[in-house]
This record gives C-alpha cells, sequence and structure tokens, in this order.
C-alpha cells in the first residue's frame, strides 16, 4: 500500500521523503529556499534520520509546527489532497469569534463523541440557535447581510475540527437560504425569531418526522423469521429495528462491526437491551454470516445523485457480499442526506481518520500485559504511512432499495427525488 | 361494512359488463359511483369515507395489486384536493373519474402505436399467457402487414396461451401454443418476448401472471430481450423485496400438507387443488426487464420510479 505511487509523484507532497530526524528542519523549509536547497537538505535528514536508525525521534504531540510537518511527510499520495488532521483535537485554534458552544461541540465532534450525520447535524443546528439568539447587528448593516459573514467563521471552525457531513453542508445551505430570504427592514428580534423557528421545523421535518416515516416503511420490510443484517451504527435503522420488535416481529439480528471505530458496538447494547436476539461478529466475517442472512439493511451518510452510496468505510463490502448471494440491500436515509455531487471512488473525496488509532485503538487480540503494542514507533518508522479513511463509495449496482420519507424507491430515483423536491 | 358492499358489487359487475375494461379503471369508475351516491358533510368525513371504500375493494380481492393501483390514483386525486372546499372537490373528483375511465380505454391504442416498431418483419415472439394490451400491440402489428410468428406459452392453470393463439389465428398470425417447459427449447429462435402486467412496480419489476419470471430468467439468460407492456394506471407504489414479499404471498401457498385422498383419486380435482396451492402471480424484478412501453412512452424500468414520483409527489 504505502508508497508505490509516490516515485511518479511530483515532488510538492513530499510524500517520499523520509521524516527529518528534528523538528528544526521544517521552518528552514517555510522560509523560501529554494527547490534545489530544501531537496539536499532533505536528503541530509534523511541519511542523518537512517544512520540513527530511528532511535533519536521524540514524540512530536506536542509542538503543533512539527505536527504539521509530522502529517505531510505521513501523508499517502494517493490522499495527499485530503485534510488531515492533528491529534489530540484541542480548541486552542480557535478564531476569537467562535462562540464557546460552538467551540464545545466542534470539540465533540472532532474527539468523536458526537458522532453520526443526523446526531452531528442537530447539534450543529442546535448550537447555530444559540449563537443566532446570542448575535447582534452592529450599527450600520442588516442582520441578512452581516449575519451571513458572523456564521462563516463558525462553520469553518467546526470543519477545521472536522470535516461537515454532507447531511449537514445541506442543513448550512438551508439556514443560508433562510436568511437571505429575511427582508433588510424586519426587525432584529423577529428576524432571530424566523431564523431559529426555521432551524426547530427544519430539524422536526427533515429528521423527526422523516425518521418516523421511514421506520413505518421499514416495519413493511421487515417479517417473521427475518435474519437482519447491519454494518456500524445507524440511528434510523436501530429506529427501524426496535420498531419491528416492539410489533412482536420475530426477527434476528446481526451487527457486523469494525476497527478502528467500533460504532456497531453502540448498537448492539441498544438492540440487546431491548431483548432482540442479536449476533455481534466482525466485518471480516461478513462472508460467513452472510449465509444466514436473509435481508440487509444499512444506514448512510450520504446518498450521491448517481445513486451510490458515500458511508462509513466497509459498507461496500457488505453490500457486494450481500449482492453475490442475491440478498437485498436496503439502506434507510433521510432525503436531507441527498447531495448533488457524483463520485466514483473513494479517494476523490473522503474523510481521514486518526491513523494512531489503528495502531492503539480499543485493544484488541491478545494483549500481554506491560507490553507495548507493535509499531507503537510507527510516526517515526520511514517507511510506514498510516491510512485510515471514514467512508468509502458503495456503487448503486449493489443496493436494492432507499426506505425514504418520500417512499420506497429504487437507487435510480436518487436524482428524480432531488429535481422533484428541490433539496 | 354494509354500505361498501354496493361499491364491492358495482366493481363486480363493472368487470363483467365490460370484458376489456381492466381492475384498476373498474376500481375508479365504481369509486367515482360510490360518492356520487355517498354525501358528505365534511371533507374530513368524505376522506375518510373514500379511503374506508378502498380499502373495502381491496379486501374484496385476493389479488388486489392491479385493483390498488386505480385505489391509489384515486385516494392520491382525494388529498390533492383535500384542502378546498368539499362540493368543489366531489364535483372534480367525479369529472376526473369520468375522464379518466374514458381516456383508459385509449390507452391500449396507443401504446400498441408505441410499441409496434418493435415487432420486425418477419420477426419471431413469445408471449406469456393473455394480456389484452399485448394482443392490442399484436393485432395493430398484423394489421400493418407485418409478417411474424407467435409462439405462445400454454401457462396453466388459466389456460390463458389457449385464448391468445386463439385470437391471433383468426387474425391471420401464424401461432403456436408452447408447453410451459418448453419455453427454454424455443428461445433461441425468438426475437423478443412480451409480457403484459398487472401491476408496474416502484423499481420498473412486473407483477404478472405466474411464470412471468420464469420465462424471464430464460430470456435473459439466452440473451434476449423482454418487453413488458401495461398501461400507466396499474404502476403501484410497491416494492417487493422478493416473492414471499408480495401482498399475495399467503403462508398457505405451497404448503406441505397432503390434500385429501378423495381428492388425490379424481384427477381433475387433483389438478385443481396443485393450482389452488400454488401462487397465482409472481414477481419479475427490473434486471429481467429490458423496457416497458406505456401510454407514457417506452420507458427503461428505472424511468417507471420517476414516473410514480411525479404522480404521487
Amino acid at each position: 500500500m504505502e508508497n508505490k505511487t509516490s516515485s511518479n509523484r511530483a515532488p510538492k507532497a513530499g510524500g517520499d521523503q523520509p521524516l527529518p530526524a528534528k523538528p528544526k528542519d521544517k521552518p528552514a523549509k517555510k522560509e523560501g529556499s529554494t527547490a534545489k536547497q530544501e531537496k539536499a537538505q532533505k536528503k541530509a535528514a534523511a541519511k542523518a534520520a537512517r544512520a540513527a536508525g530511528g532511535k533519536d525521534n521524540k514524540p512530536k504531540g506536542k509542538d503543533t509546527t512539527s505536527a504539521t510537518a509530522l502529517a505531510e511527510s505521513k501523508k499517502l499520495p494517493l490522499v495527499a489532497h485530503l485534510e488531515e488532521r492533528i491529534y489530540p483535537p484541542t480548541t486552542a485554534g480557535a478564531p476569537p469569534g467562535v462562540h464557546p458552544l460552538v467551540r464545545s461541540v466542534g470539540l465533540q465532534f472532532a474527539e468523536f463523541k458526537i458522532c453520526g450525520s443526523n446526531a452531528r447535524c442537530i447539534a450543529m443546528l442546535q448550537a447555530f440557535k444559540q449563537v443566532i439568539e446570542d448575535y447582534q447587528t452592529p450599527p450600520y448593516t442588516t442582520l441578512c447581510r452581516h449575519l451571513p459573514t458572523y456564521l462563516s467563521p463558525q462553520i469553518n471552525y467546526l470543519v477545521s475540527m472536522r470535516p461537515l457531513a454532507v447531511a449537514m453542508g445541506n442543513a448550512v445551505r438551508f439556514l443560508k437560504l433562510n436568511i437571505s430570504f429575511l427582508g433588510i427592514d424586519i426587525p432584529e428580534s423577529d428576524a432571530k425569531q424566523k431564523l431559529i423557528e426555521g432551524i426547530d421545523e427544519f430539524i422536526r421535518e427533515r429528521i423527526i418526522v422523516a425518521d418516523r416515516v421511514i421506520v413505518q416503511y421499514g416495519l413493511q420490510k421487515i417479517q417473521d423469521g427475518d435474519v437482519v443484517l447491519t454494518y456500524s451504527c445507524s440511528s434510523v435503522v436501530k429506529a427501524v429495528l426496535l420498531a419491528a420488535h416492539q410489533k412482536n416481529i420475530r426477527f434476528r439480528v446481526i451487527v457486523l462491526d469494525s476497527r478502528p471505530l467500533l460504532e456497531g458496538r453502540k448498537l448492539l447494547q441498544d438492540l440487546v437491551d431491548a431483548g432482540i436476539q442479536c449476533t455481534y461478529s466482525y466485518l471480516n466475517s461478513a462472508s460467513y454470516v452472510m449465509k444466514q442472512v436473509t435481508k440487509v439493511f444499512l444506514g448512510t451518510h450520504a446518498v450521491l445523485s448517481n445513486g451510490a452510496l458515500f458511508s462509513r468505510a466497509g459498507t461496500a463490502l457488505v453490500a457486494m457480499t450481500a449482492y453475490d448471494r442475491n440478498i437485498p440491500v436496503i439502506v434507510c436515509t433521510e432525503t436531507y442526506k441527498f447531495t448533488e455531487r457524483v463520485q466514483l471512488d473513494s479517494f476523490v473525496w473522503n474523510e481521514v481518520g486518526n491513523p494512531h488509532a489503528l495502531i492503539q485503538g480499543p485493544g484488541e487480540g491478545p494483549v500481554i500485559a506491560n507490553e507495548k503494542a507493535p509499531l507503537e514507533q510507527w510516526e517515526s518508522s520511514p517507511n510506514l504511512r498510516l491510512l485510515s479513511l471514514l467512508y468509502d463509495v458503495t456503487p448503486t449496482d449493489y443496493l436494492t432499495m432507499a426506505i425514504t420519507e418520500v417512499g420506497m424507491l429504487p437507487f435510480t430515483s436518487v436524482p428524480v427525488v432531488l429535481r422533484e423536491y428541490r433539496i | 361494512m354494509a354500505e361498501f358492499e354496493s361499491i364491492v358489487q358495482d366493481y363486480k359487475q363493472n368487470l363483467a359488463v365490460d370484458p376489456d375494461m381492466s381492475m384498476p379503471v373498474a376500481a375508479v369508475k365504481a369509486l367515482v359511483a360510490f360518492i356520487q351516491n355517498h354525501p358528505a358533510s365534511t371533507m374530513v368525513e368524505f376522506v375518510e369515507m373514500v379511503k374506508a371504500a378502498t380499502q373495502a375493494l381491496k379486501a374484496s380481492s385476493a389479488n388486489a395489486i392491479s385493483l390498488s393501483a386505480g385505489c391509489d390514483l384515486f385516494m392520491q386525486a382525494v388529498t390533492r384536493m383535500s384542502n378546498a372546499n368539499l362540493e368543489d372537490c366531489r364535483e372534480k373528483l367525479i369529472n376526473k373519474g369520468t375522464r379518466f375511465v374514458e381516456k383508459a380505454s385509449s390507452c391500449r391504442e396507443s401504446i400498441a402505436g408505441l410499441g409496434v416498431s418493435f415487432i420486425r418483419d418477419n420477426g419471431v415472439v413469445l408471449v406469456h399467457s393473455y394480456s389484452r394490451v399485448v394482443m392490442a400491440l399484436l393485432l395493430r402489428a398484423a394489421s400493418q402487414g407485418k409478417r411474424f410468428r407467435v409462439y405462445v406459452t400454454e401457462s396453466r392453470p388459466t389456460r390463458g396461451g389457449a385464448r391468445t393463439t386463439e385470437a391471433l389465428r383468426r387474425a391471420g398470425v401464424p401461432c403456436t401454443e408452447v408447453l410451459d417447459c418448453a419455453v427454454s427449447y424455443i428461445v433461441e429462435q425468438v426475437d423478443c418476448v412480451l409480457f403484459g402486467a398487472e401491476g408496474v412496480v416502484e423499481n420498473g419489476g412486473i407483477i404478472n401472471q405466474i411464470g412471468t419470471y420464469q420465462v424471464a430468467i430464460v430470456a435473459k439468460a439466452a440473451s434476449k430481450p423482454v418487453y413488458a407492456v401495461a398501461e400507466s394506471y396499474k404502476f403501484v407504489r410497491l416494492f417487493p423485496l422478493n416473492q414471499f414479499d408480495l401482498p399475495t404471498h399467503r403462508p398457505s401457498v405451497l404448503s406441505f400438507d397432503p390434500p385429501s385422498p378423495e381428492v388425490l383419486a379424481d384427477e381433475a380435482q387433483a389438478l385443481k387443488w396443485v393450482a389452488g396451492n400454488n401462487p397465482s402471480v409472481d414477481y419479475t424484478p427490473p434486471s429481467f426487464i429490458t423496457l416497458l412501453f406505456t401510454d407514457l412512452g417506452v420507458l427503461t424500468p428505472s424511468g417507471v420510479s420517476d414516473e410514480l414520483i411525479k404522480l404521487y409527489y
């Protein structure tokens, strides 16, 4: 995986240069030395690093400049265009104008404490409600002209903590549209009231009520004796399964999960608590467990306009395995997750997760007391790069049905929904 | 429930009087008559009443797929108008419904006009069972002087094939009846396969007389184009995942309980028993269908969903 493509890439990514041994080398690079000098410098640094055998590397987490330098040199050329973040996340870099609530929400996003498109979208909108409430239009300007410029840094801050989900992007667009609809002569308090009501309505109609409708449709597709497989954790799928259990439908659930996020455990806990018969397994057993499965239920991060799914990494594998066995793959999604964007592979756009988690993470496998995890020193190893992508693209061929609040649709209808409903 | 008995009777009579009328049209006609005879005092009451009537209609038939398409269309018109005032709404519905019934009879002719170009001179067509709209298409082709031959499946237990061959022979089209189990034998000679449909579902798959799916699979294996011919009022908001997900599926179908010895002793009765123990319709997924000829035009299977979304939006 690691540097196969690096040799025929432009040197600008710095991808194939080993890590300089000392962080001091980096500022020098920034000072606009010529490319030749830079190359020579890097070579020397690489030599030093090789000679030292990686022994003299200290943990560099604290220093942000060295951390970015590290991130640069550890980037895979294939995904060099994707933004990587610094771990552990902090709110220290927040610009002064950012609302404290937005800061805290941003941190929770970055730490994956609030996770899942719906939860994140609701948290963001709730925060924006507070921001709007606390906002005061400066003199000589109007709310509808100034508020967007006030909101932008808040949104940018959230993006810097973790890229916005597609659904959140749609929500932001909705909010900005709402602001632009406000007339310039409307009193400030009325305008704010209108915006806040608009946000509440969005949350209610596009998420909460939509989920309720989806659950009703989903119930029609779970019958006695079904074995439902689901992957990772989707709030809508969970709601469907719980509702089916409440309706006394006798079915079994297989929860597939994968490292490093292990989100499926949250789902598993709730299903087991409700008394549903469950099996828990890792993604690598997908082809084995698929034999028993009658239906696959998935949630998603976004639905692209070519009908492809942009969802938690591993979803494509599950869908393809199911397709191979002629098992229907049903995706529960609200229409506010639909996007005009088209993507043919997972590299064009994706989110890079915490590479440290691949090695540290919650301890799996035999852990020997006091023993260091293998590859703990990966950052200092010039030949090793880690990549943790959070999402993947499932082509539309492998998907049977989308359950949305506007009905049960084939995935070929996604552009029609986008067009007819002007989402 | 007594007040809904009249509508069910009305519906059955519509079908009996005009054998060319299809179920959704008969349903709409019965519903129009129903609202003409049943005044309501408030809009809410009216909507509830129509809803109950459609449910009574659906419940009256064991195979309500086609029928429910008509009921749903009518219900959709009702909900669309439900914020108008009651008398206006009633009048509009009656007008709209009557116009729909009048227009429905011309649907088959317009489909025949669209689909006829797919029948080539010297072509060989395979049709399954009997379908009025497929017949309209074939007879149109014959009337245009196209020379083509037709294989017709016998399609037990209804023996729809016999009806088709008879009608085609009368029109001078050479045709022969093939056993349901001989489809794969003749498929290599066939140029295209034509199906009617009881219902066209959301993803562009069709629900049709039992055996359709089987023929479609054979046709796909032999890389022959499969054309489904259906009027747009047969589009239903239904999305079956597989055969067992059809609303017509009952646990009693294909049960493993043996028939009584008396039934087994009599051959005619035994055959009837087997037919009764079997499903009457099956679902053909969209991947087996090349094109659909409808009065909205010649559609790909995915186009059906587009039309349905527009219709029910």
